[in-house]
């Protein structure tokens, strides 16, 4: 048992030197994004209308790195300022479901095939979800 | 010395192919902080802060998942993960996706080393989705969300991803099934 134990520790440190190189990249990436991409920058580029908002939403949610709470203080920061509530849901879902920045790592790790499948079936729900969303919370309100 | 440890330090086996292409990301990223250093000092020097910040964070949470990998490796077979996750793993395996996801901590990359590893030992492909999908669903902000949003959005939201993620589960199963 301990014998299997120990070779179970080091193939997963041998996992965890496989990925290191890239996990470090990975990290560095966030740091810079986080930085660089500012909020104002990605409320330009919504313009009111549900469905250019549901997209913008989408692809902007999905460029965007942090923790989860940092997309509902920036959703509500463009609700105030007039993005639809369509545009906002598909932001911070798509901030905590898409990583265009963890691609090259969950490429490496999982594959192709398996890779580009997952994270356009994602593309497609935070879609779906949003406006699915949106669209009952109405009947609530 | 540990023969296996010593083995592990020394090997000359080739570099993996997902080792290289994280070198070639790592030396990417290092040149993109040389050049922005130039460009802007100041907020790369912030950019780099944050990395350390990040790093930071998850060190704990990196632990925790190799422990359970290096738990998985030796006491869990690939027959009782086909079981439990394979195949004929029914609600229940549905029921570990989903919860486990809900429930896992930290950024969703630290996850998928662990997450591969049992695929390797025949957990079907679209409960792997599943669980990253309702990863979405972060236990400890909703109390965020609600005060942003209100309890209906919530709720609504965190209906509709659970759903969403096992619709997506099973899209998977049925393309992987398929090919």
């Amino acid at each position: 048992m301990i014998l299997k134990l120990k070779k179970a520790s080091i193939s997963t440190l041998q996992t965890l030197k496989t990925i290191a190189p890239m996990l470090f990249g990975i990290i560095g990436l966030v740091g810079l994004f986080k930085t660089f991409i500012t909020p104002e920058m990605l409320h330009s580029l919504f313009n009111g209308s549900a469905f250019h908002d549901i997209l913008v939403g989408t692809a902007t949610g999905g460029v965007s790195v942090g923790q989860p709470f940092i997309s509902y203080i920036i959703g509500g920061e463009f609700l105030k300022e007039g993005v639809s509530p369509y545009g906002v849901t598909a932001f911070i879902l798509s901030f905590v479901t898409l990583g265009v920045v963890q691609l090259p790592l969950e490429f490496s790790i999982f594959g192709a095939r398996f890779t580009l499948i997952r994270n356009i079936l994602s593309i497609i729900f935070a879609i779906l979800i949003s406006w699915i969303t949106t669209y009952t919370l109405g009947f609530f309100q | 010395m540990d023969y296996y440890l010593y083995a592990w330090i020394f090997s000359v086996k080739k570099i993996p192919k997902a080792q290289k292409s994280g070198y070639v990301i790592l030396t990417v990223v290092s040149i993109a902080y040389i050049v922005l250093f130039f460009v802007n000092s100041h907020k790369t020097y912030l950019a780099l802060m944050e990395s350390f910040d990040i790093l930071k964070m998850i060190a704990p949470i990196i632990l925790i998942v190799f422990f359970i990998m290096a738990m998985l490796n030796s006491s869990i077979d690939s027959k009782a993960i086909s079981k439990h996750l394979g195949e004929d793993s029914g609600i229940k395996g549905w029921m570990i996706a989903l919860i486990g996801g809900i429930l896992s901590h930290g950024p969703g990359y630290v996850w998928y080393p662990m997450l591969q590893e049992l695929r390797n030992k025949g957990a079907k492909d679209g409960l792997v989705v599943a669980f990253i999908y309702a990863r979405s669903i972060k236990l400890p902000w909703l109390p965020v969300m609600i005060s942003y949003f209100g309890v209906y959005f919530t709720i609504l939201l965190s209906i509709y991803v659970i759903l969403g993620a096992f619709i997506q589960g099973i899209i998977i199963n049925k393309l992987q099934n398929r090919f």
